[in-house]
């Protein structure tokens, strides 16, 4: 037993921005509990200075939460050339779903593309699965 | 240089060239060949599709100016094929050539036409 | 037996150029639509089955218990809707006002705003078909349709050639691309790409409505008042622009009269339209159904002395402030598309789900029923996404009953 475990990984501040991609809609129309629907669906892309920050490399694992909910993540690099420090991609779905808030100000429209989270390393959890989320 | 630029243009392959098959050229070969395997599927103009990019958007049908000058009423107004001169269409969500050597990218006096990769969303078309 | 050609349901632009290859009464190839419109048209792999309370059971059975929970619930919510014809919709409307229940679709938390704006004539609008023929500025903002609408660019909006555009993309049509990222839409027509800031679309029309007016425009992110000033020229000479108004945008507005103010601007001096970026099949023609019907689009609650409506008859707000005690949920999955925290608490009361396949909601539903995939086992009309009507036909036999048809002897039960 490491004495590492007893230690809390760092949390960074994020902003999530959820968007469409059409192969996780294929795989979707395909089936909801196909492998691909749920492997596009809980990646989280970063800024690549971000993950320098954090400590994280493509294809580790991650812990996003908020007051909503907490959902483990593959942390990818992002595709984009532009540096977006701060802010990260996720494919919308029920993963990132997740982490939006029940609360909309009375509007009745959730904050679908701006969701702020704490990321951290995740220490030895498995992506969460479709089963956990329902 | 020659048998370089031949081999490119499809003229000649690999194994057209005895001594890369020696083992002391074994390297090389290998690495040829990794360069050239992707053309398994490729057309005479070297015309590729990735198919696990392609989105079937169309976008390449539609901007081909073979397409356009050919089936105007069909994929050059950016629905489907209306005739038999088309060089590219859309078959179970991803781009199919066909009739490649219309392309303009064939015969004695190729162009180099982009207009299929600079329209594409997912980088799914090269010429190899 | 039809060869076509038949209308593609993957999305709101309902392409009807699609043609099918057939073997045993199953659709094996599709001719023409995109990856995503394909896998739609061929069908799922894990179809919904009839059950009630996890078992097995006949239709008629599954019928009666639906109709049962309805009926017995104080506060029955009806939603979904966007991937049922017209003609389905219709038919749920008729139900809700019997049951004096509440209605709602996924406009509720999508482009609802939009599609009301224009139905009330306060932003101008026009046909896809007319942007292939006649638009030379185009405008999407907050959209990527070559993810959500693949064929949109190659079938509509910037490469096709049309009567008063004939000479092709590079030199009849300008694509203009605002948007928190670099999008793949971007990479094929984004040399007119302005990038802002996640939530900034609002400030960012109040700057472009000052440079259309030859202000200098500043902004709190600092983008060059030079780039801004170019874009309200272009604006400016359209003759025909039109804007693709995408989520990003949607969700960025409290209120849309920024918008307003950009649109009634650009109409000053140029002809300028917008069309919402519509998802699901036939959402907006539930809107104009039920807008017919009772001058709402959505947010309808039939059980007082008058149809009442508001963001607090919202399927959000009603599940979050425990309003409704059943529901019954038509081509949509709640359970992937609602904020967890909502979809856990939906997933407490009685579900009943009427869906060709198997998805997050029907997993916990007490009750299932296996519907005709509409567009391939079913016709009927659909409205696409710039509010064109559009019939579709039926390619293939199936026993499952229509949407409209379970919703008519749920009624008759009743």
């Amino acid at each position: 037993m490491g004495f590492g475990q007893f230690l809390t990984e760092p949390e960074f501040k994020l902003i999530i921005v959820t968007h469409r991609d059409v192969f996780q809609n294929t795989a979707q129309e395909n089936s909801r509990f196909g492998e691909q629907y749920a492997e596009r669906s809980s990646v989280i892309r970063l800024d690549k200075d971000d993950m320098k920050k954090m400590g994280v490399k493509a294809g580790d694992l991650v812990v996003a939460k908020n007051a909503s909910g907490r959902v483990v993540l593959k942390a990818e690099s992002s595709t984009l050339e532009q540096s977006h420090p701060g802010t990260a991609f996720m494919i919308n779905g029920p993963w990132a779903n997740a982490l939006v808030a029940a609360d909309t100000g009375g509007t009745g429209v959730p904050a679908f593309k701006n969701i702020e989270v704490m990321l951290s390393r995740s220490k030895g959890e498995k992506v969460t699965s479709l089963a956990e989320l329902i | 240089m020659a048998f370089a630029v031949d081999l490119l243009a499809r003229k000649l392959s690999i194994e057209d060239c005895p001594p890369l098959k020696e083992e002391k050229y074994r390297s090389g070969y290998e690495k040829l060949n990794d360069l050239i395997t992707p053309v398994g599927n490729v057309t005479e103009t070297g015309f590729l599709v990735h198919e696990d990019k392609c989105i079937g958007c169309g976008n390449c049908v539609v901007a081909c100016p073979v397409n356009v000058v050919g089936d105007p009423e069909g994929t050059g107004s950016g629905r489907a094929p209306s005739n038999d001169k088309v060089i590219l269409y859309i078959k179970d969500g991803i781009v199919r050539p066909v009739n490649i050597h219309e392309c303009r990218r064939f015969g004695p006096n190729k162009t180099l036409c982009y207009a299929c990769i600079d329209t594409c969303p997912t980088k799914a078309i090269e010429f190899v | 037996m039809d060869k076509g050609p038949f209308v593609c349901t993957g999305c709101a632009l309902l392409c009807d150029d699609i043609t099918v290859d057939l073997q045993d009464n199953r659709v094996i190839g599709v001719n023409t639509a995109c990856l995503k419109g394909v896998s739609r048209m061929k069908g799922c792999s894990s179809p919904m089955t009839c059950t009630v309370d996890g078992k097995t059971v006949d239709v008629d059975t599954a019928i009666k218990e639906a109709a049962r929970i309805l009926e017995e619930a104080k506060h029955p919510l009806i939603f979904g809707h966007g991937n049922s014809t017209l003609e389905a919709q219709k038919k749920s409307i008729e139900l809700a006002r019997e049951l004096g229940a509440h209605i709602d679709d996924t406009s509720s938390f999508c482009q609802g705003p939009l599609v009301e704006a224009i139905l009330n004539e306060k932003i101008p609008t026009c046909t896809l078909d007319e942007v292939r023929h006649m638009a030379d500025v185009i405008v999407f903002w907050g959209a990527d349709p070559s993810h959500s609408h693949p064929r949109h660019l190659s079938m509509y909006s910037y490469f096709p050639r049309g009567k008063q555009r004939q000479r092709g993309w590079e030199e009849d049509r300008t694509a203009v691309i605002i948007d928190v990222r670099r999008s793949d839409t971007a990479a094929v027509c984004g040399d007119k790409l302005y990038e802002i800031p996640v939530g900034a679309d609002p400030e960012f029309m109040d700057a472009l409505l000052n440079a259309l007016a030859s202000k200098v425009p500043k902004t709190s992110f600092n983008m060059d008042p030079k780039r801004i000033l170019e874009l309200a020229n272009i604006l400016k000479k359209a003759e025909f622009g039109v804007v693709f108004a995408g989520l990003g945008m949607t969700y960025s507005l409290d209120s849309l009269e920024p918008l307003f103010r950009l649109m009634d601007k650009l109409n000053e001096t140029a002809k300028f339209h917008l069309i919402p970026m519509v998802g699901q099949y036939n959402m907006r023609g539930f809107d104009h159904t039920l807008f017919r019907e009772t001058g709402h689009i959505n947010r309808v609650y039939f059980g007082g002395e008058e149809v009442e409506h508001g963001p607090q008859r919202s399927v959000v707000e009603l599940i979050r402030n425990n309003i409704i005690d059943a529901a019954m949920i038509i081509g949509s999955d709640p359970l992937a598309s609602l904020p967890g925290p909502l979809a856990k608490k939906l997933s407490k009361i009685p579900l009943i789900t009427i869906d060709p396949c198997e998805n997050l909601t029907s997993r916990i539903s007490k009750v299932t029923i296996p519907s005709a995939l509409s567009g391939v086992e079913c016709g009927g009309t659909a409205i696409r996404m710039d509010g064109v009507e559009v019939v579709l036909k039926q390619i293939i036999e199936t026993n499952r009953l229509t949407d409209e048809k379970i919703i008519a002897r749920i009624m008759e039960e009743i």
